[in-house]
């Protein structure tokens, strides 16, 4: 027990700092308190922009948006994918048709639905990076989901579930997704990670985020020119990302129960 | 001349105490083919996996010595082992076919069981019975039938010429061509200096064959009551017929399963359907349940066409009819509990109302002989008998008239396959219950139904009397 806490600990101090953030920012994120690429100094702990914003400040202030849109993300791709693959599964007809329009789909890259969502609506904020990180994203998932699915669809209780004429939702929910838990869970680490991914690097476009909001990926892209002279400017913001990434990851994996023991015959 | 087998004394027993086989002496010279016969779970197939040195799971006790070739094989470490298997022994067991790699080539399942460069693949085919082309060998083992399927896992046997072979229940689901066939060729490896053991029900072949029997004696599995097999009346009055069914494998009507099949089954009555794997057994069982999708014929349950898929049935047609599916790990959803997936039945079949369900389910759990305990447990809790049991009770929530078996006591231990098919005959002289059992051993089939019918490549070669049919099976030719 003690040592699933201490697996997540570094999950959950990475989403309180993101949430809590704004209220412990010592200085207001989008006024100068000191000079351009600031060293660290007193008041300043890890010094100042390219227009003498406060670092810390910003970097409070700028993962709260980041964390919610791949929170969202990533819930929304494994939920759909789930219940489409679930359904596939079962209704191989259906199944097929789900299976080809993923296949277009995934011809797409992110990046260019990002572009051309940047170009089409300028300033449109980051609703629209986050529908389209969902519309792209899901069909990868759906593959895995849908993989996983049929082995469980074709086992003795969904056919016996399916001949006392359960509905097709009522074997998803009630049969099928529970004994999906390990790939779902899984899956929902990995989405979360090429959640953060996305929307970083749509902010790192300025597609969606616009300055002056402080935002992680902004701070990378908008101190990268003063790097030499205040470099953690640009190294906290890189840090934060990779750290918030990695540890919600890992906490999905502890989350993750164990395959159970399954009795196997020798010879 | 040394003995190539050795045994003295022989127990092995779980680690309470239950008995799975004893052998008090079995000593084999060199070329001698050794019959073990005794009744079901008296501990046969146990003897010849404990010859490979592999015991059951569970770490049972073992008293007594057992060498072969002079090595004690159940000392042996892991990869010595692994090494006297290969160079010495030759195991096949019951349902061989499931044992050979779909995904390989019938020509790279034998080179692989060879495993030396101047063997030859015809040669092993031809002895086996098989014709040698290179058309067959570059078959895979899906597209054999199920006597071929066996035949490849023989000569897989065979093909390196070990000292020792085993050979668990071989003429199970052979015809009478196939089993004179099979009895000349161990008759001549044994001449070859090959010693066989061989465990089988059919005892004119033991007869005939074996140099020696070794009989293990009274079961030391099943109570004593259990051997006196109750054979309720048949009913009179029809429940399930069927007409002309066929079935396919794809939507289009290219691969065939099921050729016309006929069947009658009257209420109380109980039907083996018998046959070797890939003969069609289970497709006819989810065609009658309603869940096989390519399907063309007539089913009438009781006086009314029932329509051939499930989503055309009226729920009081689907409660008449459940289905306990084959596979003993997938029968049960592991995620909920035993109570969970008894409730679901109750609700939806009988509008058990939520406070009443408690007492319901630990009712079903009498039935079939489990404590009400059992409904805190999930799947995995459970041992394969008591799996078995939970699957049959959620059949019998539904109060069906037809219980559909498909293979359920082909992955239990002997004894608890009888123990099995001892709750399923009580219920049905109890309850009224028809019964269908889906197996491909034909001993159980004989004790425990009434009719049979043997299905063969998606035909039904032979439909009557248990009795009268499995004789003529036994002693064709």
């Amino acid at each position: 027990m003690n040592r699933v806490v201490v697996r997540l600990s570094p999950a959950l101090a990475m989403i309180l700092l993101a949430l809590l953030g704004p209220l412990l920012a010592p200085h207001e994120s989008t006024e100068p308190v000191t000079a351009p690429y600031a060293l660290p100094g007193f008041g300043v702990p890890l010094g100042g922009d390219q227009l003498g914003r406060d670092v810390l400040s910003r970097l409070l202030d700028g993962g709260r948006d980041l964390l919610v849109a791949s929170v969202a993300i990533a819930v929304v791709v494994t939920g759909i994918a789930a219940i489409l693959g679930a359904v596939s599964a079962l209704r191989p007809t259906l199944g097929a048709i789900v299976e080809r329009t993923a296949d277009v789909l995934i011809l797409l890259p992110v990046a260019l639905g990002i572009l051309v969502i940047g170009v089409s609506w300028p300033g449109s904020g980051r609703i629209p990076v986050v529908v389209a990180a969902i519309v792209l994203g899901t069909p990868f998932a759906f593959r895995i989901a849908a993989a996983a699915a049929a082995s469980v669809a074709a086992s003795g209780f969904v056919e016996v579930a399916s001949a006392r004429g359960e509905r097709t939702l009522s074997l998803v929910f009630r049969e099928i997704m529970p004994n999906l838990r390990t790939t779902l869970l899984t899956l929902l680490g990995l989405r979360f990670v090429e959640a953060v991914y996305v929307v970083t690097t749509a902010s790192f476009l300025e597609v969606g985020t616009q300055p002056p909001t402080a935002d992680w990926a902004l701070m990378i892209r908008e101190n990268a020119d003063g790097i030499l002279l205040n470099p953690w400017a640009v190294l906290a913001p890189s840090l934060a990302i990779a750290v918030m990434a990695v540890s919600v990851n890992l906490a999905f994996d502890v989350l993750t129960p164990k395959a159970r023991n399954r009795t196997v015959t020798q010879l | 001349m040394t003995n190539i087998l050795d045994i003295l004394d022989l127990s092995i027993a779980t680690a309470d105490g239950h008995v799975l086989t004893r052998c008090d002496r079995l000593t084999a010279e060199k070329g001698r083919i050794i019959g073990v016969v005794g009744p079901s779970g008296s501990g046969k197939t146990t003897l010849l996996r404990s010859i490979a040195g592999a015991l059951p799971n569970g770490v049972p006790t073992v008293a007594g010595s057992l060498s072969v070739l002079g090595k004690e094989v159940l000392a042996l470490p892991a990869s010595e082992l692994r090494e006297f298997r290969r160079r010495h022994l030759g195991f096949v067991g019951q349902d061989p076919a499931s044992r050979l790699n779909p995904r390989m080539r019938i020509r790279h399942l034998l080179a692989e069981a060879a495993g030396d460069k101047q063997f030859s693949a015809q040669q092993i085919l031809t002895d086996v019975g098989l014709p040698a082309t290179d058309e067959l060998l570059g078959r895979k083992p899906g597209q054999l039938s199920g006597g071929q399927q066996r035949r490849v896992a023989l000569a897989r046997a065979l093909a390196r010429r070990p000292d020792v072979l085993l050979l668990d229940e071989p003429t199970v689901g052979l015809d009478a061509v196939l089993r004179e066939m099979l009895c000349e060729l161990l008759r001549d490896r044994a001449d070859k200096g090959t010693t066989i053991l061989l465990s089988c029900h059919d005892i004119p072949l033991i007869e005939e064959l074996a140099d020696d029997v070794v009989d293990l004696g009274a079961s030391v599995g099943v109570p004593a009551v259990l051997t006196e097999y109750p054979v309720p009346d048949a009913g009179g009055e029809e429940v399930l017929r069927v007409d002309g069914l066929s079935a396919w494998a794809d939507s289009r009507h290219r691969i065939p399963i099921l050729h016309g099949v006929d069947l009658s089954l009257t209420g109380r009555g109980a039907l083996a359907i018998v046959g070797v794997s890939g003969s069609g057994k289970t497709t006819l069982a989810r065609a009658i349940t309603g869940l096989h999708k390519h399907v063309q014929g007539h089913i009438t349950l009781g006086e009314q066409p029932l329509p051939l898929r499930v989503e055309g049935r009226d729920p009081a047609q689907r409660r008449r009819i459940q289905l306990i599916p084959q596979d003993s790990l997938g029968t049960l959803n592991p995620s909920r509990t035993v109570g969970a997936t008894l409730s679901r039945p109750l609700r939806l079949f009988r509008g058990v109302p939520a406070r009443d369900l408690p007492v319901q389910v630990a009712g079903l759990l009498h039935t079939v002989g489990l404590s009400e305990e059992f409904a805190e447990r999930y799947p995995h809790e459970l041992s394969g008998g008591q799996r078995q049991r939970v699957a049959i009770a959620r059949a019998l929530a539904a109060d069906p008239d037809i219980l559909v078996c498909d293979e359920i006591t082909s992955s239990l231990d002997a004894s608890t396959a009888e123990d099995i098919m001892n709750v399923l005959i009580e219920l049905r002289s109890r309850r009224d219950l028809a019964l269908i059992v889906i197996t491909h051993e034909i001993p159980l089939a004989v004790r425990h139904t009434s009719t049979v019918l043997v299905l063969e490549e998606g035909r039904v070669v032979q439909h009557g009397a248990t009795s009268d049919v499995l004789a003529s099976v036994f002693h064709r030719g």
